[in-house]
């Protein structure tokens, strides 16, 4: 199956730095903000129990902030003594970050800040400081993989024809906002244009891999490269290179147009927030056949078994013949199989 | 897979497999020692390395923290600089900020002195925290994490340990089993003193080839193709392909695809084990080689003979042998690798007589000889005993390292050229 209205969960998880979170059971929708928090510079440690003479277990209890609280220059943290003070103030405005074994606090200054929002529509199940789940239900598709950070947003067509590339220039600045989909392939020139134009994301059923590298860094692997970076969003449905939507996945997206939608990177999933019976949607498997030089991916229609027979490179293996082609059975899978 | 257990059980069946994936965080002191001690254990325990930092990490102690928790690993491995044990704290406090709240928690592992270790506890406090200086006892539990609950699963690495300890000790001297399969890459060093193991996962020529190129670079893997094709064709080439797990190839280009991809796996795997302090000159030296998984599935020995040389790049006079997955064991060759000033007469001696062949710097030759095979030369320091196996005797005075040239106008005839010495591809004809 490709498409399934289902209940989902999706993890969302949180940088350094949370100063507010939604709280376990709280309603939310795909876009809200589930998180927000600061981004911090460089930490300054100082000597904290040992300044004013306590032993570092009793640190904690002594201090007069609590860790993860903002403070200003000045701010008095702990103080000891009666008629000897010993106080112990903060040297800069910015966030009481960490208390160590020994007693000692790191204080960093606060750069910017940063919030995350949902990508589902549902209730909050999991909320501390390393993350944010959401489980609700939605319409979904798994690609192959996805880059860049999640994207929220409107689905609108950028293409006529499942086969068809999304041109640059068919992207522009009203398309702001939106998730657009890319048809069989968007290349690096049309992802950087469509960020630049502020569309949230791109959906499509390929992207060169060589432009991927070109825009995600050259470590990028097969897998995505989920980030919370300023970059563009790009979710591929079937393979790299230029793949052709095929009827399964594209007649939904065509279904589902103008419906709310979320892209969530870390899981390769496209959510969109439509009723359960907005369309007729193929229930079947959908099969995928992995070209015999590896150079492409494309949906098996009408095929035969063809037995096993001798490849061009001496591989003897079962065989499936569809079209002109003939490819060795395992380069055939299900849309559904995990890597 | 089936193996033999002995005359009452001829053949049970296991399960073989990777296990669960193990992400493993290094932390170590600045001296190499402490990083080799990390390095050899994630090696050893085929675990994936998902942070690297040493004490004297130029990064700040926020942006520490971040990148734990973005790493997110099940296991920190420490090896602490008995002096500087305050620098080492530092760290464990970043994991702790970074990866408090992680479920489950990472297990922190200690490689030190207990007295060392225990002032150390204070800063992981909240983590759990075992300390050992026996290297195969924090092996054995990394392996055991990576088994989870299947306890009947029989671990790929484990399994290539056991070959390489068969294989030394059946031919009486070190050995080396070079494994790569879709997502790991293994070279195992038997001796009499125990083993060197590096396992890498993810890193193969099949649903981990994306990994060669983010690590090795796609011109790296490119070099090996005996036909030209642009950069991103390849690279689509290498992605489609890592999303297919069990593909396999149809056409020769495909098959000279995974063929690159196997080399540069080889060699990535001996780069990190160099990095962690192995001993790598004596895995080229090794006079038994056995490769296996997909690399000795190839449809023609030649290939993965072709693939072991050029990845192992061996240094000595070896016998390969390769062993695929669902098949038998067999030899391959005997490889001679020489290093001429410019050229070197070797002598082979077997049970048909003796020959004398002069070989030119830079050569490479397939001489068609079976049987064991005595070899000595003349201008060049090589002497050793082999077996020639199914193709013979392969002279290999290419030099090391083996450098290939870099425009493709000299490169790609001169990898042709080292095909068709074993007519390694289907086009050159019949095996």
């Amino acid at each position: 199956m490709t498409w399934r209205h289902a209940r989902w969960t999706a993890q969302h998880p949180l940088p350094i730095g949370v100063v507010e979170r939604a709280a376990v059971g709280r309603n939310v929708n795909a876009g809200d903000v589930i998180a927000a928090g600061v981004a911090l510079g460089t930490a300054i440690r100082m000597k904290g129990a040992r300044r004013i003479g306590l032993p570092a277990a009793e640190m904690e209890r002594e201090l007069r902030v609590a860790i993860g609280a903002e403070v200003t220059a000045g701010t008095l943290l702990a103080r000891t003594g009666r008629r000897f003070l010993r106080a112990l103030t903060a040297p800069i405005d910015g966030r009481l970050l960490h208390l160590t074994a020994d007693g000692d606090v790191y204080i960093a200054p606060i750069v910017g800040r940063w919030v995350v929002r949902s990508t589902l529509d549902g209730a909050v199940t999991r909320s501390d400081d390393a993350r944010v789940s959401v489980e609700g239900v939605a319409w979904c598709i798994e690609g192959a993989a996805a880059y860049g950070p999640d994207a929220i947003g409107e689905l609108t067509l950028g293409v006529s024809s499942p086969t068809e590339d999304l041109a640059p220039s068919r992207v522009d600045v009203r398309l702001g906002g939106r998730i657009m989909v890319g048809g069989a392939r968007v290349s690096a020139e049309v992802l950087t244009r469509a960020h630049a134009c502020g569309v949230s994301g791109l959906v499509a059923g390929g992207a060169p891999a060589s432009g991927l590298r070109v825009v995600y860094g050259e470590t990028v692997t097969a897998s995505g490269a989920p980030g919370r970076d300023d970059r563009p969003t790009v979710i591929c449905l079937i393979a790299f290179g230029g793949a052709a939507l095929p009827d399964p996945i594209y007649r939904p997206l065509v279904a589902l147009a103008g419906s709310r939608a979320a892209i969530h990177t870390a899981s390769a999933r496209l959510f969109v927030f439509a009723p359960a019976d907005a369309g007729e949607f193929a229930a079947g498997e959908l099969d995928l056949a992995l070209a015999p030089d590896y150079a492409s991916v494309r949906a098996l229609g009408e095929r035969t078994v063809n037995g096993e027979i001798t490849f061009p490179s001496e591989v003897r293996t079962g065989a499936i013949r569809h079209g002109g082609e003939v490819v060795p059975s395992a380069n055939v899978r299900s849309f559904d199989t995990k890597r | 897979m089936i193996v033999s257990t002995g005359d009452e059980a001829p053949v049970e069946e296991v399960r073989v497999g990777l296990g669960r994936p193990l992400r493993v965080a290094l932390l170590y002191g600045r001296d190499d020692a402490t990083r080799h001690d990390v390095a050899r254990i994630a090696l050893a325990a085929a675990a994936r390395t998902c942070a690297v930092v040493p004490t004297d990490d130029p990064r700040s102690f926020g942006e520490l923290a971040q990148a734990f928790r973005d790493a997110a690993p099940d296991v920190v491995l420490v090896g602490p600089d008995p002096k500087r044990g305050a620098a080492m704290a530092v760290l464990l406090e970043a994991l702790r900020l970074g990866c408090g709240t992680q479920l489950p928690a990472p297990r922190i592992f200690v490689i030190a002195d207990p007295r060392v270790a225990d002032q150390l506890r204070p800063a992981a406090v909240g983590l759990p925290f075992e300390i050992s200086s026996e290297v195969g006892e924090v092996v054995t539990a990394l392996r055991a994490f990576r088994r989870g609950a299947h306890k009947d699963l029989t671990l790929r690495d484990e399994l290539i340990d056991r070959a390489a300890r068969s294989l030394a000790s059946s031919s009486g001297g070190d050995a080396l089993v070079i494994d790569v399969s879709e997502a790991s890459t293994s070279c195992v060093l038997a001796r009499a003193d125990g083993l060197e193991a590096a396992h890498l996962a993810p890193l193969g020529l099949g649903a981990a080839a994306d990994h060669v190129v983010a690590r090795a670079g796609l011109d790296r893997v490119r070099r090996w193709l005996p036909r030209a094709i642009d950069a991103p064709a390849l690279l689509e080439r290498v992605f489609n392909r890592a999303l297919w797990p069990g593909a396999l190839p149809a056409t020769e280009a495909a098959l000279a695809l995974e063929m690159a991809l196997a080399r540069e796996a080889i060699a990535h795997a001996l780069r990190d084990a160099e990095d962690a302090g192995l001993d790598v000159a004596a895995m080229r030296a090794a006079p038994a080689v056995l490769v296996t998984g997909r690399a000795a599935s190839f449809p023609r020995a030649a290939q993965t003979l072709l693939v072991a040389v050029d990845g192992l790049e061996p240094s000595g006079v070896t016998t390969v042998f390769r062993e695929p997955d669902e098949g038998r064991a067999e030899r391959v060759a005997l490889v001679v690798s020489i290093r001429p000033r410019r050229y070197a007469t070797v002598l082979l001696t077997h049970a048909g007589g003796r020959m004398e062949h002069r070989v030119a710097r830079g050569s490479f030759t397939l001489v068609p000889i079976s049987g064991d095979v005595e070899v000595s030369a003349k201008g060049a320091r090589v002497k050793g005993i082999g077996h020639g196996g199914a193709l013979g005797v392969l002279i290999d005075a290419r030099g090391r390292p083996l450098l290939l040239p870099k425009r493709d106008a000299e490169r790609i005839p001169t990898v042709l050229r080292w095909h068709a010495t074993l007519r390694a591809l289907p086009s050159q004809g019949a095996a």
